[in-house]
């Protein structure tokens, strides 16, 4: 059987925030969102199920979380039905490996689930369970499961390097919170000004409290299948998964791959895999969700991603070119500044928003979007995961 | 009836909430560099075959896939290229400030470190630091019913004076 083409038909979301909620809970409202998102499709012709989850093994108890989820929502998967985990990159992860047995033929329609409750009863336990998030015996036994300090390493050499300011770095948390303001399900919906940004309370310095994304409870979903049936159960237009790249070189306490920690090389790598399999170049991407765990982040992503030359990220988002109306707005219903982050849930909701957008029914509509991008990076820089979607396939 | 149940463990160690390796050979290969460790020595493992020297150390060579290995020395004193003091956020069984650097060991490696005995402000970039080893919490292995002890040490890195 030749190739399929895969297509996402639809995206849903649970409300996102300090969640008064288990993750069973909200994989259900996420589920729920999504099936009101394909009102044609019937359950029973859900065939399989990814759900990804980093922490509801330790924080809900539940490992082999999948089986649970397809019964509570109520499909009984009979071509795969398993839990991903690549933390921060679940669930994009859970698109690529739905992608391709959709591809294959191993598999018809999937809804691929991720997201994490991370608020424990006690708060000490949500923030110690971060140690978990990384090489525990070796870094995590050094008090880096929280990245903060690493992220404020590179800014730090950014700022050595390349003269970026802390301005720059505040114009992300600016740009993102303000994109965040009217969508109703992520975690803030409250703009803040570059001089709250840069007087926000020291977390890792030059990192205040606003240049991080915060600890947030919360599930998306997307579903997938082939183009034929695609067109079958939906009148949107299609969007198609054309790309994708995962790239892992190191597991950080040693054997960082760069020059200095600004230098991403994994996630160079990883964007030339992408665009060459997506058989398009950075200057085609028309939109783009990237991984703003940090303002920094995304300041090294729009050069490594190709949007501006290396060390040229701070005046590109300084200058409104990463915002609406500029070269490529990115972030554009919050991100993670203003979304906040449940691991496995966030590569679902940046699939989401860019079906959104090339269907023309994004809440901040880029005018004509065809071609968009989605990256994570994940654990402490040990991993960078791109997908690029596309109108056309 | 008796409700058993567990809502908070007393007197019971649980090693899932261990932010420490378990490094009583019973559960780890590699005790040998925790053994060394007490010795102030910072140790990984060489591979016989291929010469390759990688950290953290392994039970197999990552390049050539050989179990020959042996324990050998790295230095214990490096520079600081980078350091962050972490005053927020700093996770259970740490004390801000955290600190942590980016120590150049020379040979070519680069480790991440947290950096002890040293003072908010006072560790400055290019600063040698050297290596610091302490007691840790004991872990508890149970032998035959019995809950035996084992005490462990870790490393971080401090400034020399």
């Amino acid at each position: 059987m030749a190739d399929r083409k895969v297509c996402i038909l639809g995206g849903g979301m649970s409300k996102w925030g300090v969640r008064e909620a288990s993750i069973v809970d909200m994989a259900q409202e996420a589920a729920k969102d999504c099936f009101d998102d394909v009102p044609v499709l019937k359950k029973e012709d859900v065939d399989g199920l990814l759900f990804a989850s980093s922490y509801c093994g330790r924080r809900s108890f539940q490992v082999n979380a999948a089986p649970v989820i397809a019964e509570r929502i109520g499909i009984k998967p009979t071509s795969m039905c398993t839990r991903v985990d690549t933390l921060c990159a679940g669930g994009s992860s859970g698109i690529i490996l739905a992608t391709g047995l959709i591809k294959a033929g191993m598999a018809d329609i999937m809804i691929v689930i991720g997201g994490e409750k991370l608020y424990t009863p006690q708060r000490w336990e949500t923030y110690y369970s971060e140690l978990a998030s990384i090489d525990h015996d070796w870094d995590g036994a050094q008090g880096i499961g929280l990245p903060p300090p690493f992220f404020s390493m590179t800014a730090q050499e950014h700022m050595k390097r390349y003269g970026t300011t802390k301005e720059q770095l505040s114009a992300v948390s600016v740009k993102n919170r303000r994109n965040g303001l009217n969508n109703p399900k992520g975690h803030f919906q409250k703009a803040v000004s570059l001089e709250e940004v840069m007087a926000s309370r020291p977390i890792a310095p030059p990192l205040g409290l606003l240049d991080c994304t915060p600890v947030t409870d919360g599930c998306a979903a997307v579903i997938l299948t082939h183009e034929d049936k695609a067109k079958e159960l939906s009148d949107r237009p299609l969007v198609y998964v054309r790309g994708t790249a995962q790239v892992a070189l190191h597991s950080m306490s040693m054997n960082w791959p760069g020059e200095d920690l600004t230098d991403w090389v994994h996630l160079r790598t990883a964007a030339k895999k992408a665009y060459e399999r997506a058989r398009v170049s950075p200057d085609d991407i028309d939109v783009a969700q990237t991984h703003d765990c940090f303002t920094i982040s995304e300041i090294i992503e729009m050069e490594d991603l190709g949007f501006c030359k290396k060390g040229e990220g701070g005046p590109f988002v300084e200058s409104g070119k990463s915002d609406f109306g500029g070269k490529i707005p990115v972030n554009t219903d919050g991100g993670l500044l203003a979304c906040g982050h449940p691991f496995g849930g966030t590569g679902i909701r940046q699939a989401r928003e860019i079906v959104y957008q090339l269907q023309g029914r994004a809440i901040g509509q880029v005018e004509g979007a065809k071609i968009g991008l989605t990256h994570n990076l994940s654990g402490l820089n040990v991993e960078h995961t791109i997908l690029i979607y596309g109108r056309e396939p | 009836m008796t409700v058993l149940g567990v809502p908070i463990l007393e007197g019971l160690y649980p090693s899932t909430m261990d932010l420490y390796p378990l490094e009583a050979k019973e559960f780890n290969r590699i005790h040998p560099f925790y053994e060394n460790l007490r010795q102030k020595r910072f140790t990984t493992t060489k591979c016989k075959k291929c010469g390759s020297v990688p950290f953290p150390p392994r039970v197999v060579c990552p390049k050539c896939n050989s179990d020959d290995l042996e324990w050998v020395d790295l230095p214990t004193q490096g520079k600081v290229l980078r350091f962050t003091e972490e005053v927020a956020g700093v996770p259970h069984g740490f004390e801000a400030p955290l600190i942590h650097a980016l120590i150049d060991l020379g040979e070519g490696r680069k480790l991440l470190s947290r950096v002890v005995n040293c003072k908010e402000g006072q560790l400055k970039e290019g600063a040698t630091v050297k290596l610091a080893v302490f007691d840790i919490p004991a872990m508890v292995v149970e032998n035959r019913g019995a809950m035996e002890e084992r005490p462990r040490v870790f490393f971080a890195f401090e400034p020399v004076k």
